[in-house]
């Protein structure tokens, strides 16, 4: 099979006159140019290296120029066609009646003799022709015929042959005006885009101030590979989400463009589209189902630390250990409850991490994972929120992903792993991380370490997001006088009120307990060689540096009495040196912004690491 | 504090420079024999203590002395003291080539 056209055959078939397609033509392979149609008729140049003739493409070919078989730059075999006279004129053209696709676009028009007239570049393209057919076999000057050979080109055509290289579906902009994403903006008049539905979001119901309502978003990707987000709400959700599925293509117009929300921006664009009742979504019939295999970046759960509170999503892979069942809390910005579910993952780094599953995850592939839990499942998680509830935790989100078993080599891994070692090994919880021995304590307390005057030098530190750091220092004053703990539920450690009977009342789990704990939030000042700084410290931590609980010292301090245990207990934490894990962020304050240390984690000093770190520093300074 | 006589800090190889000076050392206990102690200095190099350690000395026990460098790998101890079991040597050993070297005028 040729893989280039067949040079001189032009110049043969037009030099013979009693030329007959059907005996010794068909291996004659020509490159198609210039393809534009007529009325329902598409015509070109045929091609064949050294010279050009017009031709035209029978009416029943027209579906296979459509469907994209035939192609403008492709090559094609004439298998059935005639050389017909131009009416009044003595040039010639092919009636090609069949032919057969050989090759799909190549990059350029080929030129044989080097000579190349026409530059792939878009400009006004000069028709070229053959001429006489007998003497000049040889020749291969190419004349500019005068104005009826001259065909004004209308931009979109201009624009394909320009875009010769793009995917066969490129094509298809012949019959209709498709816009490249990247072209749209807010003030552009009519536009036609065609995309594929690279992600389709579930429908979400929602209250606001200004009623309720349901809401959808897809994102939308074009053969360029530009992305934009479509929401649809109310009647146009309704309407359009069972139309658009993953996977398909679509021609896509009158939706409306707007400055992309970038708190809530989820694909690289600028802008975000909006579709309503009138917009126009058509699935592109011609287009083959692709659905792109979801892409996984998986994060070992060791390493999880760095990515706490952070904007970023991680992917995470690991064996079930444990499902519980479906917990419904109550979302605090409407009162709505949401079903939500907890897992515990373990991977290879023998730690475990728990995630949750929460609304449609929590009860649709909750409830498998519940149903298959003994058999400890290799699940794969895209797109999960890193939080820092009880050290690492992870939340999904709405456009998060749960594979079962997938089909992947990490998988594999992973399970052969758990069926030899990971079984039976004893794991730790990855927040678990406060404890100076646990290996995996050693990332944060030695990571990211600065003095005081670091923290204290640069006000705007933690402007955007919380930045984090490690220090060393001694605790230098603990004021006794402060608020040091609240009253906190049993169950969940939310802030109670007093009941008007006795008890507590929990706004969170909804119910009353006769009791509470008390728990820590106090600040306390922290010095070393460099400076001082105040650090807001929660209860965990707090227990560490005070070294008792909030319900313990709260009773020593309602003890009067001769000794005052209480301050005991505090100028006994006083003048403790610790190594802490802290985040600071920006607070506005009456106007004004306030920079604030929070402590995330406490552990001793370890003499021998911290006289490492010295040396290093000394050793950075040479 | 008494800084009538101060001991320069050194390790097996600094030993020389010091020798009829008071020098402080650390060493791990390889074993001890009557009135003296074989042990390793923290850059591996074999030091033998005259004297008699208050505590027994079991193996790979550090411990600190403080004496006059008799010759390039034996001190004549005055003070010992018991360092116990877990000490980094390799920290000691930077601390007595930083004080030896361009930290020199911050000690001796």
């Amino acid at each position: 099979m040729q893989n280039s056209v067949t040079p001189d055959a032009i110049s043969a078939v037009l030099s013979n006159p009693s030329f007959d397609s059907s005996s010794d033509r068909s291996e004659i392979v020509v490159q198609v140019v210039d393809l534009k149609p007529i009325g329902n008729r598409y015509t070109f140049s045929a091609n064949d290296g050294k010279t050009r003739v017009k031709a035209m493409f029978t009416a029943s070919l027209t579906p296979e120029i459509v469907s994209g078989k035939i192609q403008n730059l492709g090559l094609i075999r004439l298998v059935d066609f005639t050389v017909n006279d131009i009416s009044s004129k003595s040039t010639k053209y092919f009636l090609v009646t069949k032919c057969e696709t050989v090759a799909s676009v190549l990059d350029s028009e080929i030129d044989l003799e080097g000579k190349k007239d026409e530059e792939e570049g878009g400009e006004a393209k000069r028709q070229k022709l053959d001429h006489t057919p007998v003497n000049d076999v040889k020749e291969t000057g190419i004349t500019l015929k005068p104005k009826q050979e001259f065909v004004s080109k209308s931009a979109s055509q201009i624009i394909t042959e320009q875009r010769g290289n793009a995917a066969p579906a490129a094509r298809m902009a012949m019959t209709r005006r498709v816009h490249p994403l990247v072209s749209l903006n807010p003030y552009q008049g009519s536009w036609t885009i065609k995309v594929r539905v690279t992600n389709k979001g579930t429908m979400r119901n929602y209250k606001n101030a200004r009623g309720e309502g349901c809401v959808f978003n897809v994102e939308l990707t074009d053969e360029e590979g530009t992305q934009i987000q479509a929401t649809m709400f109310n009647d146009a959700a309704r309407k359009f989400y069972d139309r658009f599925q993953l996977g398909k293509v679509y021609y896509i117009s009158r939706g409306s463009l707007k400055l992309a929300n970038k708190q809530f921006k989820t694909v690289q664009n600028d802008y975000e589209m909006t579709l309503n009742e009138n917009s126009e979504v058509e699935e592109a019939s011609n287009e083959e189902t692709f659905v792109p295999e979801t892409k996984f970046n998986f994060v070992p759960i060791e390493e999880l630390g760095m990515y706490v509170n952070q904007k970023e999503l991680i992917d995470l892979i690991g064996v079930v250990q444990s499902v519980s069942p479906t917990m419904s809390i109550r979302r605090r910005t409407d009162n709505e409850m949401i079903p939500k579910r907890d897992i515990t993952l373990a991977d290879e780094s023998k730690k475990t991490v728990v995630v949750s599953l929460w609304n449609d995850l929590a009860t649709g592939v909750g409830q498998e994972l519940l149903d298959m839990a003994d058999k400890s499942p290799v699940i794969a998680i895209k797109s999960l929120k890193v939080g820092d509830f009880q050290g690492v935790s992870l939340s999904t989100i709405r456009r998060s992903n749960v594979v079962i078993n997938p089909e992947s080599p990490e998988a594999k891994k992973l399970k052969s792993w758990f069926d030899s070692e990971g079984k039976e090994a004893s794991m730790s919880s990855i927040g678990s991380g406060i404890s100076p021995l646990a290996k995996n304590g050693s990332w944060s307390m030695y990571t990211d370490r600065v003095l005081l005057s670091h923290i204290t030098s640069n006000p705007s530190l933690g402007e955007e997001k919380p930045v984090f750091f490690s220090t060393r220092g001694y605790i230098s004053f603990i004021k006794p006088d402060q608020t040091m703990w609240y009253q906190a539920c049993k169950t969940c450690n939310k802030k109670v009120t007093e009941a008007m009977d006795s008890g507590y009342w929990c706004e969170g789990c909804q119910k009353k307990d006769e009791e509470c704990s008390l728990r820590y939030i106090m600040v306390v000042k922290v010095s070393d060689s460099t400076g001082e700084a105040w650090f807001s410290s929660f209860n965990d931590e707090a227990e560490n540096i005070i070294g008792c609980s909030a319900d313990e010292l709260n009773k020593l301090r309602s003890e009067g009495g001769e000794v005052n245990e209480f301050q005991t207990k505090l100028k006994e934490a006083t003048w403790s040196s610790h190594v802490f894990r802290i985040s600071v962020t920006q607070n506005e304050y009456n106007g004004e912004k306030r920079q604030r240390v929070t402590v995330k984690g406490v552990a001793p000093v370890d003499f021998a690491a911290e006289a490492r770190l010295l040396l290093q520093d000394i050793s950075k300074k040479n | 504090m008494d800084t009538s006589s101060p001991s320069a800090f050194v390790n097996g190889s600094l030993m020389r420079r010091y020798i009829g000076q008071k020098v402080r050392t650390v060493i791990q206990v390889v074993g001890s024999d009557v009135g003296s102690v074989v042990g390793k200095s923290t850059d591996d190099l074999q030091i033998i203590v005259k004297g008699s350690p208050p505590t027994t000395t079991t193996p790979s026990t550090y411990l600190e002395v403080i004496g006059i460098a008799e010759n390039e790998n034996s001190i004549r101890a005055e003070v010992w003291t018991n360092f116990g079991n877990s000490f980094d040597p390799v920290n000691y050993n930077e601390l007595c080539k930083l004080a030896n070297g361009e930290f020199k005028h911050l000690f001796i």
